[in-house]
């Protein structure tokens, strides 16, 4: 029986990787007003950080419908796979306590894990890959949620956002309320903690934001993973992921962009780092 | 996504009753909010109650039912069981909606904004002395926002209360920019917020989300400015300023002919916040009173009391402050500021002070000023920015005088010091905060233009009283004719030609007409600049300016 990985579209995994390594991605629902995207899927990258910018309605974001997540997991469990779904931090989503209540509706739960991230954008990405790669090696259900496990708790993002506006208009600013408000414009520095968006630091410039994220990275022991995330400003995330080259070889570095459920929330211009330390 | 075009009363109770447990998911969040009119505590859950006592009501209804005959009982259940402030104001708000619903099986969109209308006409009219910026004005947006959407779209229940949710959350966000003592405690209005919530609920049920509900959590609304508590100690200000509070008087009475206006003028100098609703057989009255027992007295001369509930604000203050402390915070260090201009304190505060010591250059604050704002402060781990070189020492002495530990980074500029406070890490400890932000300090030149107090000579400078002079870091480096000739110059000595960032906060005497000349003609020589402009608002300086 092998173990097929699914994960939501807050992964931010390229559609290349998640196809070569057979990670089923499950769209979460984009909203603009009532019109329904599913993200990554109905609505490109480009289009939305348009509309996000030069409309007045202020896009919303919602998991899926219940029962597509789990549909999903049914149908590879009748193929006569083991499923592990590694989902968004459930406090930043409902979907894993969705997942959970229609838990017991599924045949064959005995081989359906399901592991609230605590993480989301390439953090979770980072990990679902890793979860991916033992799959396809032959690992069982079991083991590879163990390793899952620990390495949510070495994973972490750590977001530059330009401003703080999209994530208190969306309601989930949280514990990065305290950075609200600000008189001097500046760039707020967040990082998941305890499954939660928490403040880090601000800086006063976009030019000291890559020198910030590349000196968090420095700072850590060593990286087993590693990634950079951006909105509408790839030259700057390609030229952060040169520069942290000398860390972790190049071309095992993910960069991919934010997905738009996301981007709801971090706005134009962020960037992002995401790693799994080792 | 469905279209519901009219409700009716089956459907009405039951929205409200998952709007109920809505709100029963935030209310202690909703609590913690509540600092006016009394930092009590309480509104959350007295709002939880009184609408618990409206339900109930409104489900003694056996079906079928028209939306008229469930709204009639659960406004009287609402005035049965009011509770608090909010909940009285609740109540009216119930009363209201049976008004605009009467001799209605069901409602429209249409018919929905204008019972809203009645709604805010009535809470406006229960309450003695309306105050902006509260639940009542949150009421009054609701109702604009629902009848403008109305008549756009008149019989769409669905949108109707989708506007009534989205102007409630904009006009909850807007409370503290009405009401000051909102933006001091840093919080937005309760009462608004529970009834945000409330409609919130509502929606979610009439959109078929009913399930998906039972595994979220309402959203408490951000407030639109930065909400950070000032702790505002004047160096003149001596004393304490403790008003006792009193007791919240809450009862039912019962009789007949009771005239709730006449009651209301009886009533209404011998306590504040008074409330009194009903009609000519029931009346709920809250007030809140020093003396509480003259005010049943009075009462039972008018008929039966009942529900009496008499609670001892001041107790109840007490466990606020307690609870503000449960209030997750960002950090447990507390940063403190010494700074003196309006715009300079809220400068610091939007970056996240926990408090400004009114001080400067000539004014300095005493050992005592600093030792007061100390322990004024919830955290025992403090850091101190003196941003004077004459003050440095002051603060430093405030930590022998205290248990806790303070730190004292010798900031000598307000560019210092804003540097200093915009390193601070919300993840790392003391020691590598203070390791951090001492670092920063040194990260950012300041220029100051200021005029000379008397004609000297110095390093070489032949100063005449009342020129402008230049600072670099506190050292004097130009002296001009005028504030602008002495601020460029002292800028192309700090190095502006390589500076990513230069920010130029204005004083009292400055205009900010001058200070607008001044940005274009830096811009126009350094276009790649990010230059900002801020009112600083602080004395003797007309020009402070970081240069990063």
């Amino acid at each position: 029986m092998a173990v097929k990985i699914v994960t939501d579209s807050t992964s931010d995994i390229p559609a290349s990787i998640a196809q070569a390594l057979g990670i089923t991605v499950v769209p979460m629902t984009l909203l603009f007003g009532q019109e329904s995207f599913r993200d990554r899927v109905d609505i490109s990258i480009e289009e939305f950080y348009r509309r996000l910018t030069q409309e007045d309605i202020a896009p919303t974001t919602t998991q899926p419908p219940p029962g597509v997540f789990t549909n999903v997991c049914q149908q590879i469990l009748h193929n006569g796979d083991a499923v592990l779904a590694i989902v968004i931090s459930s406090k930043l989503s409902g979907l894993y306590s969705s997942i959970i209540n229609a838990f017991d509706t599924i045949t064959g739960k005995e081989h359906f894990y399901v592991i609230d991230s605590k993480l989301t954008s390439l953090s979770l990405g980072l990990v679902v890959i890793e979860a991916a790669r033992m799959a396809q090696n032959g690992a069982g259900l079991a083991e590879i949620s163990s390793t899952v496990n620990s390495l949510i708790a070495k994973s972490n993002t750590v977001m530059a956002f330009d401003t703080l506006k999209y994530l208190a208009k969306g309601g989930r600013i949280g514990k990065a309320q305290c950075l609200l408000g600000s008189l001097l414009p500046v760039k707020p520095v967040l990082i998941l903690k305890d499954g939660e968006i928490t403040p880090l630091t601000r800086l006063r410039s976009m030019t000291t934001v890559s020198d910030y994220l590349f000196n968090q990275i420095a700072g850590l022991k060593k990286v087993s993973a590693l990634g950079v995330g951006h909105a509408t400003t790839p030259d700057t995330a390609y030229a952060l992921l040169n520069r942290l080259a000398v860390f972790f070889p190049k071309e095992q570095m993910i960069h991919s962009p934010i997905s738009p459920v996301l981007g709801v929330y971090a706005g134009p211009n962020v960037l992002s780092i995401s790693y799994i330390e080792e | 996504m469905k279209h519901s075009h009219v409700i009716n009363g089956t459907k009405f109770r039951d929205m409200f009753a998952a709007a109920t447990s809505w709100l029963e998911k935030s209310s202690s969040e909703i609590d913690a909010l509540n600092v006016f009119p009394v930092p009590d505590g309480d509104t959350g859950t007295n709002m939880l109650l009184t609408m618990r006592s409206t339900i109930e009501a409104g489900y003694k209804i056996s079906e079928p039912i028209s939306v008229s005959e469930v709204v009639q009982a659960m406004a009287t259940g609402a005035l049965m069981g009011a509770r608090g402030n909010s909940g009285v104001i609740l109540s009216q708000i119930w009363s209201g909606l049976a008004i605009g619903l009467s001799e209605k099986e069901t409602f429209n969109g249409k018919e929905l904004a204008y019972a809203l209308a009645k709604a805010s006409e009535t809470a406006y009219k229960g309450v003695s002395n309306p105050v902006e910026g509260t639940i009542l004005t949150v009421l009054k947006d609701i109702s604009s926002a629902s009848q403008k959407q109305a008549s756009k779209n008149g019989g769409d229940v669905l949108s109707v209360l989708e506007a009534a949710v989205t102007a409630a959350a904009e006009s909850v966000a807007n409370t503290p920019t009405i009401l000051p003592v909102l933006k001091e405690a840093g919080v937005v209005d309760a009462g608004g917020q529970g009834l945000f919530t409330i409609l919130d609920g509502a929606l979610r049920f009439l959109r078929g989300e009913a399930e998906l509900m039972q595994f979220r959590k309402p959203q408490l609304v951000s407030a639109v400015i930065p909400l950070t508590p000032i702790v505002v100690t004047a160096p003149t200000s001596i004393g304490t300023d403790e008003v006792p509070y009193g007791y919240c008087t809450e009862f039912l009475l019962k009789g007949k002919d009771l005239e709730p206006e006449k009651i209301k003028r009886k009533l209404i100098r011998r306590g504040q916040s008074l409330i009194v609703v009903g009609d000519d057989t029931t009346v709920r009255v809250h007030v809140h009173s020093i003396d509480p027992g003259n005010i049943i007295h009075f009462a039972t001369t008018l008929g039966t009391v009942h529900h009496v509930s008499i609670r001892n604000m001041d107790e109840q203050h007490q466990d606020f402050l307690e609870m503000q402390k449960n209030r997750a915070p960002a950090s447990d260090i507390e940063v403190l500021a010494v700074s003196s201009g309006k715009g300079l304190a809220d400068v610091f505060t939007s970056l996240g002070v926990a408090g400004i010591i009114h001080g400067g250059q000539s004014m300095n604050p005493s050992t005592k000023d600093i030792l007061d704002a100390v322990e004024k402060l919830y955290s025992n781990q403090v850091i101190i920015l003196p941003n004077n070189k004459n003050i440095v020492l002051t603060a430093n002495k405030v930590k022998e005088l205290t248990k806790k530990k303070v730190h004292v980074i010798p900031t000598t500029t307000i560019p210092q010091g804003i540097a200093t406070l915009l390193a601070f890490d919300y993840e790392a400890d003391y020691e590598t905060n203070i390791k951090l932000m001492t670092e920063a300090m040194s990260g950012v030149k300041t220029v100051e233009v200021t005029r000379a107090i008397r004609s000297t000579t110095f390093s070489g400078l032949k100063i005449k009283k009342k020129q402008a002079i230049g600072l670099l870091d506190d050292a004097i480096v130009t002296v001009a004719d005028n504030p602008q000739k002495a601020l460029c110059s002292t800028l192309s000595r700090a190095g502006i030609k390589k500076a990513e960032v230069v920010t130029l906060y204005y004083g009292e005497d400055t205009t900010e007409a001058d200070a607008l000349v001044v940005k274009e003609s830096i811009l126009a020589k350094y276009p790649s600049l990010q230059l900002e402009i801020v009112n600083g608002g602080q004395p003797h300086y007309n020009y402070i300016g970081s240069v990063e």
